[in-house]
């Protein structure tokens, strides 16, 4: 048996195509029995007198959407072969492929993990780490909802490295790139004797056995049965709420009697856990600051038009003088490119979204248009955020509360100037104001 | 409608010519269709001239320019072998080879190269087309273009063989991409040796 295989392996569900092993490695290993095949898509067909439908589930990303299916003659088949369009960037999985999964004794580490963290937890965080230690002793789901900048990293730590000794497999899952490639150093010198791989779009190849997996929520479509413990952090960003194979993803990647953890600041129904333990507070102990309505009537045939609506270029001009950064937070791409003036802007597709976001971290550009691509992760000292538009449909309550929550992270500016320009009031943003008021009085 | 290159939902324009005349339907939004660029540069055959294939081709007609979103297009298509994409162009290549007469020729891919992509991205884009074509040739070499420099491109013997009897008539050639144009005139040549009396080429882009 290869060991490296077996480490490799264990716990995933690889398309057999794409290994990085040779082939002679992975048949000797199939014939023996080590590793099992499934298909790359499953279908089912479904007929009786009025109808025939067929239904595709894809075996890696589990994803059901008929319109994410295509067919096609199959030249290495010769058939018709159905593939799945969903997760096709990591490689196509069809009818005719195959997928590997590790059949055997799983594989295990030898590593004694230390704990080097000398941090201290505020009480209210030191609370919230016990309770979720103590979940995760019982193996209980548990919930932490937390307001934006009240220090949630902190409060896993404990917990994880409860599960590490134990011998138990571990998975912090984020829906984005970004939390990943942040939360990764600091994972590193905390747990310094512990093999963690931190996996994400274009991740580079990372070697041994991992007890600790860092892990975009997508790249969980590659993991079967593999982790006794998941947390799911940001477990309200997009897309993880709106995608319902990211969801199905994360329970697929974990062990059946596995209890999956969440962190969040906008729990949304779904989520439903055992324990919950809730942070109101902002590390630094002060109220989180309140957005403020301002209407601005008729602003997106203004914008069309060339103009920036006179309320709007007022609020700009303040920041300006005073020095004070800021973020515009805009409802599409196209209202940000069409946007007048030479502010710089940044969306999703913006190929040096970071390097903009450290020029105005700096001062270099005393503002940034933005998409909600910016709207969590982000800290900028003594930033002050508007949004425009605030009530169009893709600024639900909870992402609007993470734009708020922006605002007087740090202990030196612990305030700011939240303001939400609209046509009309919507019920996500009264929910929103809502709830930042709820926590303050609690 | 879903746009099969950013997922989005969109409504397709509608428009007098989609009610009244047969048009294929779009499979983009706007926007993403917005982002490829019509190919302005023109083709010179310089490269050609004193070479056996000077003359082989009568004229080269590309369609888009090989810009960043079409690099990111032909790798989804060709790579990651996303096969629906091949409906993204189907409405511009029809019109493309309404304007021109001939036999419909595709360039084809050598059979072992087609068991590993499972399709031929270039017969794809012309079935999504509903262009009517002939297989006429087969290639002899399974060693890809790409990694050839011009001058080698050039040197090696002809690529394709032709596997049926060829009339005195109009060929079009079709390619996905035109690129240093050695594929397009060794394919060209074959044509003509066989007794065909005007060799066009219509490539998807113009790399």
């Amino acid at each position: 048996m290869n060991k490296q295989l077996q480490q490799f392996l264990t716990g995933r569900i690889w398309l057999r195509e794409h290994t990085p092993f040779p082939r002679e490695v992975i048949d000797a290993h199939i014939d023996s029995g080590h590793i099992h095949l499934k298909p790359g898509v499953l279908t089912k067909s479904d007929s009786n007198l009025f109808w025939q439908s067929k239904m595709n589930t894809c075996n890696r990303c589990h994803n059901t959407n008929p319109s994410l299916f295509h067919s096609f003659n199959c030249a290495r088949c010769n058939k018709i072969c159905t593939y799945c369009r969903h997760c096709i960037r990591m490689g196509r999985v069809s009818s005719c492929s195959e997928l590997l999964l590790w059949d055997k004794q799983h594989a295990r580490s030898a590593n004694a993990h230390v704990f080097a963290w000398s941090g201290q937890l505020t009480p209210l965080q030191q609370k919230a780490s016990e309770e979720l230690l103590a979940s995760v002793e019982q193996n209980q789901s548990h919930l932490i909802h937390a307001v934006c900048g009240a220090g949630k990293t902190e409060l896993l730590f404990q917990a994880i490295f409860a599960c590490l000794q134990a011998g138990k497999r571990v998975c912090i899952a984020a829906p984005r790139t970004d939390v990943i490639l942040e939360l990764f150093p600091r994972f590193q010198k905390v747990f310094p004797n512990t093999t963690i791989h931190a996996l994400y779009g274009g991740s580079p190849d990372q070697h041994g056995f991992p007890e600790l997996v860092l892990a975009t929520t997508h790249q969980l479509y590659r993991f079967e049965h593999a982790f006794d413990v998941v947390f799911v952090d940001e477990a309200d960003a997009f897309p993880y709420y709106a995608d319902e194979t990211l969801q199905k993803a994360v329970t697929k990647a974990a062990k059946q009697e596995a209890a999956l953890h969440y962190v969040t600041a906008t729990p949304t129904k779904s989520l439903k856990t055992t324990n919950q333990s809730i942070l109101t507070r902002r590390y630094h102990g002060h109220d989180l600051p309140v957005p403020k309505f301002v209407s601005l009537w008729g602003y997106a045939r203004q914008l069309k038009k060339g103009k920036i609506p006179l309320k709007l270029q007022t609020w700009i001009n303040g920041k300006i003088e005073t020095n004070t950064p800021f973020l515009i937070f805009l409802p599409t791409i196209e209202m940000l490119e069409n946007f007048p003036g030479e502010l710089p802007r940044v969306h999703a597709e913006h190929p040096d979204r970071k390097e903009l976001v450290m020029q105005l971290r700096e001062k270099k550009t005393p503002g940034l248009l933005t998409t909600t691509i910016l709207e969590r992760g982000v800290t900028i000292e003594n930033v002050h955020v508007a949004v425009v538009g605030a009530e169009q449909p893709i600024f639900t309550s909870s992402a609007l509360i993470q734009i708020s929550g922006r605002v007087g992270r740090s202990a030196q500016y612990p305030d700011g100037d939240i303001t939400y320009f609209h046509h009309g009031i919507s019920r996500e943003m009264d929910k929103a104001q809502d709830a930042i008021e709820g926590w303050n009085h609690s | 409608m879903t746009c099969l290159i950013c997922g989005t939902l969109y409504q397709p324009s509608a428009t007098w010519s989609r009610l009244f005349i047969y048009e294929l339907d779009s499979s983009t939004c706007k926007r993403c269709f917005a982002k490829f660029e019509i190919s302005k540069s023109t083709i010179d055959f310089t490269d050609f001239l004193g070479t056996p294939y000077e003359g082989a081709v009568d004229s080269v007609f590309c369609l888009y320019s090989y810009n960043e979103p079409m690099k990111e297009y032909l790798h989804q298509y060709k790579f990651l072998q996303d096969v629906a994409l091949a409906k993204v162009f189907s409405g511009k290549l029809q019109q493309a080879f309404q304007r021109k007469e001939g036999i419909v020729v595709p360039i084809p891919m050598h059979p072992e190269k087609l068991k590993l992509r499972t399709f031929s991205q270039v017969d794809k884009l012309l079935n999504a087309a509903q262009v009517p074509f002939q297989q006429l040739l087969t290639k002899t070499t399974s060693d890809s273009q790409g990694k050839k420099t011009k001058k080698e491109r050039l040197e090696t013997t002809n690529l394709f063989e032709v596997i049926s009897t060829i009339e005195a008539a109009n060929y079009i050639l079709f390619d996905d991409i035109y690129t240093t144009g050695a594929t397009i005139h060794h394919a060209a040549k074959i044509l003509k040796d066989a007794g065909a009396k005007r060799v066009d080429a219509i490539t998807l882009i113009k790399g």
